[in-house]
């Protein structure tokens, strides 16, 4: 019995012991969902005790700030529409969102030696202050995008290939968060979702604009793909479908394929490649992932490749089948074709400074992740300086800078084709990369294209 | 000759220098107590508290006096199983003050009560084994003491497990579990051979007959008859592990706890279907969230305070632990959890640790079977009740209302622990006086 009474004790212990690690994984790691639930009223309790920090753009412009009156602090967003998927908002009543979600410790101060200086703060009765955000996003170009997608459904990323740092992440319709309280009945009844970031949540497929990541798995499978000729005869039969093409685009190589947005091409192309060898390129962009830019990103999705069917396979290689993906992912796509390759680390906030001003964060430039080698982006690229300067993409053509991109026609269920535009600029030294959609909005080359071409030649002359 | 010398010096360890670490203890923890109730005194949870003090400190006096008249009367009991109680109890204290001053009066006058309990039961049942003639007796008594409730009791907290007795209510099933685990030690022992090797044989498996079963039976239907009738899920979780732990003990049969188990699991998945209450327990706690409006609330509010506490806390008195609804008798360690931090909480289950290890050794010190189950029986009823409310209130398992031993508020609660307390301190004595 003496044996029986040790192996008791031991299972006692142990049940204790079990409940030390789990408080451990409660107050320890578990993240900040559960402070920012909107059922938590603690942080609200923090929000009528400390002055939260500021939230700058990448010139100082205040996007988001604390007004004091009379002692008590009420938060103004100087941005009004043209920010409010980025920044987010601080409710009482309707919880947080954006960065003021993602960074809410350092903007009211509960980390590291802030924290530490608001509780002695407290303790002697002096007002506690949070620390401030300083991002990457240019203001004047991000209202220029919300002025070019002019209320209609869509969204405009825009990011510095050689530092990952996000100028523009536009998603419209916006709202003004300063009237949220008012506004949010409302809001939440819309239609066209204007709380909802499409930048960043939306889930699209790209049509046509996929075409790239199509063409640098084949040719990471097999360069010789870049100088071989195909032939369209302006439809493909796969599996007993029948796959139409826009024309018979009759013998072309892969760059003038890439400039006429040739479908039988790249289903042939994508049927090559196998199931196995498109996921794998689709993860090589990093379509798969969250990028963790500092406010969440929907991850990208595409069929299982073990299910694939053929004619799957031959819709998601131009882009269609059940492929969705985030327009900030398709920024990302013409990052790498700009950068050689390389995808740096996207981010939004360029650094984060204490209350007195010091910084404590500061955003490193790194790469994210290696798509494609530098052999093949340069012969996709090739391919979308010929879309701007014959193809699809014409319309991209603006004076003052040249473009190189990809168009895209996304057939969708709820009607009219999406407008795509993805593209980089300026050609010959290439620093930035774009992408555009509109909903049901028409063609890519038509409607999106010359957004991105717009958008572009201004972030130029800005110096970009 | 050796083995007396041995012998005299071990019992001198236990009994006069055994008082002496047990006084020095006492007054550390008074110390600790105190730094609290001067915290309160200057108004650390918002108005300055004038009443801390003076309870604290006759808070600490009570334990001192205690010590006292055992080192008076050469009791031997263990001599470190009092002062983590006392730092239990004025860690409940010292919490109840910062969360409601008036349940802290309450429960101030509850301890001088557990502590006349505990040195009533150290006098009049030290030759504890006396009452292993009137098993059935009690057995009798506890029952109708368990029933009782269901025709005359009121509800509190959707348990209708209370007597009303007018100046305050009574809760039997805190003061019946440690008549079940007396009654279960004389029993099992009594039946130990018939019930660990059976008499007669069902295939590969010989079993016990039913006389020697059916009491094992009822003690099953009891449980179920707590958790049917007086809704009082924790309670009847406790009486169910406690059994299970103690049959296994006794027998060293796994096939009984594995039965057991079984009966439990599919008395459980009926109480799923039948009843609303019990659904509701278990729904809540696969997702909180959803259910946060209502039923999941509670719970969610404390994972809330638990969560914003961190490794070293808010603080005492800087946190928000009061959003809990009931924090000062179930909840009561979230609020620990979030002012002391991963550190605080951690603190107290290494006592509850430190008690079980103290438990169990007194358990493997006795002489003869009867004393060791009722040690081990008694040690495991607290563990599991610690245990089990621990993991309601982090979610770890379904929350079922119960207290958190000396600390969360509760009269029945206290004073029964503190008789539990008395037992096992009982069973110590008598092992260390004769070695």
């Amino acid at each position: 019995m003496k044996q029986n009474i040790l192996k008791l004790g031991y299972l006692l212990l142990g049940l204790l012991l079990v409940l030390v690690i789990y408080l451990s994984y409660l107050q320890v790691i578990k993240g900040s969902d559960l402070a920012a639930n909107p059922y938590n009223r603690r942080l609200q309790e923090l929000e009528n005790l400390i002055i939260r920090g500021n939230i700058y753009d990448t010139g100082g412009i205040a996007l988001a700030r604390t007004d004091l009156n009379s002692g008590k602090g009420r938060r103004v967003y100087p941005g009004g529409k043209n920010t409010p998927h980025v920044i987010g908002y601080v409710s009482s009543k309707y919880g947080r969102a954006g960065l003021e979600s993602a960074y809410d410790r350092y903007l009211l101060g509960m980390e590291g030696v802030d924290r530490v200086r608001n509780y002695i703060n407290k303790l002697l009765g002096r007002e506690q202050k949070g620390g401030d955000l300083i991002l990457t996003i240019d203001f004047a170009l991000q209202q220029q995008a919300m002025e070019l997608l002019g209320g209609r459904r869509g969204a405009v990323v825009l990011m510095d290939i050689r530092t990952g740092a996000l100028r523009v992440m536009a998603s419209s319709p916006g709202y003004d968060p300063n009237k949220l309280e008012e506004i949010w009945q409302n809001l939440v009844q819309m239609e066209d979702l204007p709380l909802f970031n499409r930048a960043a949540q939306g889930a699209y497929p790209p049509g046509s604009a996929f075409k790239v990541v199509t063409a640098a798995g084949a040719l990471g499978a097999s360069p010789g793909y870049a100088t071989a000729t195909f032939n369209c005869p302006g439809f493909l039969i796969v599996d007993g479908f029948k796959l139409t093409d826009l024309s018979a685009h009759g013998q072309l190589d892969l760059r003038k394929a890439l400039a006429v947005s040739c479908n039988t091409t790249f289903a042939q192309l994508g049927l090559k490649l196998g199931p196995d060898g498109l996921y794998r390129t689709f993860k090589a962009f990093g379509l798969d992932q969250d990028p963790t830019v500092g406010i969440p990103v929907r991850p990208g999705t595409i069929a299982d490749p073990g299910e694939m069917t053929s004619t799957e396979l031959a819709s998601s290689a131009i882009g269609q089948g059940e492929l969705l993906v985030s327009p900030l992912h398709m920024a990302l796509v013409a990052a790498a074709i700009a950068n050689q390759g390389v995808i740096m680390r996207p981010h939004l906030v360029n650094s984060v400074r204490d209350s007195t001003g010091a910084t404590v964060q500061q955003a490193v430039y790194r790469p994210w992740l290696t798509a494609a080698t530098s052999r093949t982006s340069e012969t996709i690229k090739a391919g979308m300086i010929d879309a701007v300067h014959y193809g699809t993409a014409r319309a991209a053509a603006f004076s003052g800078v040249q473009v190189a991109g990809k168009t895209g026609s996304a057939q969708n269920p709820h009607g009219q084709t999406h407008a795509w535009f993805i593209g980089l600029a300026p050609v010959e030294t290439a620093r930035l990369a774009v992408a555009v959609i509109l909903e049901n909005a028409g063609s890519g080359g038509a409607v999106a294209a010359p957004i991105a071409g717009k958008l572009l030649a201004a972030a130029v002359a800005k110096g970009y | 000759m050796i083995s007396i010398n041995n012998s005299k010096k071990n019992s001198s360890m236990q009994g006069k220098t055994g008082r002496h670490l047990e006084l020095k203890l006492i007054l550390m923890t008074g110390v600790y107590m105190m730094t609290g109730m001067l915290l309160l005194h200057l108004g650390a949870a918002g108005s300055p508290e004038p009443r801390a003090l003076l309870i604290g400190l006759a808070t600490v006096a009570a334990f001192l006096l205690v010590s006292f008249y055992w080192s008076l009367t050469g009791y031997h009991g263990d001599c470190l199983l009092l002062p983590i109680t006392a730092l239990l109890c004025s860690t409940g204290l010292v919490f109840l003050f910062r969360l409601d001053p008036a349940y802290a009066v309450r429960q101030f006058v509850w301890l001088l009560a557990g502590l006349v309990a505990l040195v009533l039961t150290t006098r009049q049942f030290v030759n504890f084994r006396f009452l292993s003639d009137y098993k059935y007796i009690y057995a009798l008594v506890g029952l109708i003491a368990l029933v009782l409730p269901v025709f005359f009791g009121s509800e509190q907290g959707g348990a209708k497990s209370w007597l009303d007795l007018g100046l305050f209510s009574l809760q039997p099933s805190e003061f019946v579990k440690i008549l079940v685990v007396l009654f279960l030690a004389s029993f099992l022992i009594e039946n130990k051979a018939v019930l660990s090797a059976g008499t007669r044989n069902l295939g590969c498996l010989s079993l016990p007959g039913p006389q020697e079963w059916g009491p094992l039976a009822v003690m099953w239907g009891i449980s179920l008859l707590l958790l049917v009738f007086q809704k009082d899920l924790g309670a009847a979780l406790i009486y169910f592990s406690t059994f299970l732990t103690m049959v296994y003990v006794a027998t060293s049969r796994i096939f009984y706890v594995l039965f057991g188990l079984g009966l439990f699991i599919a008395g459980a998945g009926v109480c799923f279907y039948l009843f609303d209450h019990v659904r509701s327990r278990v729904e809540t706690w696969l997702n909180p969230w959803q259910y946060i409006e209502n039923t999941g609330y509670q719970v969610s509010q404390s994972l809330f305070a638990i969560n914003s506490g961190g490794i070293l806390g808010t603080g005492f008195g800087q946190g928000y632990p009061e959003y809990i609804p009931a924090v000062h008798t179930d909840f009561i360690f979230s609020a620990i959890c979030e002012e002391m931090g991963l550190l605080g909480g951690t603190g107290i289950i290494i006592l509850f640790m430190i008690y079980v290890f103290r438990g169990i050794k007194i358990a493997l010190k006795t002489k003869d079977e009867f004393a060791a189950l009722a040690a081990s029986g008694l040690t495991a009823l607290l563990a599991i009740q610690a245990f089990i409310i621990i993991s309601g209130v982090t979610k770890l398992l379904p929350l079922t209302g119960i207290t958190l031993p000396y600390i969360s508020y509760g009269g029945s609660s206290l004073v029964a622990n503190f008789i539990l307390l008395g037992f096992l301190l009982n069973i110590s004595h008598e092992a260390y006086i004769d070695i």
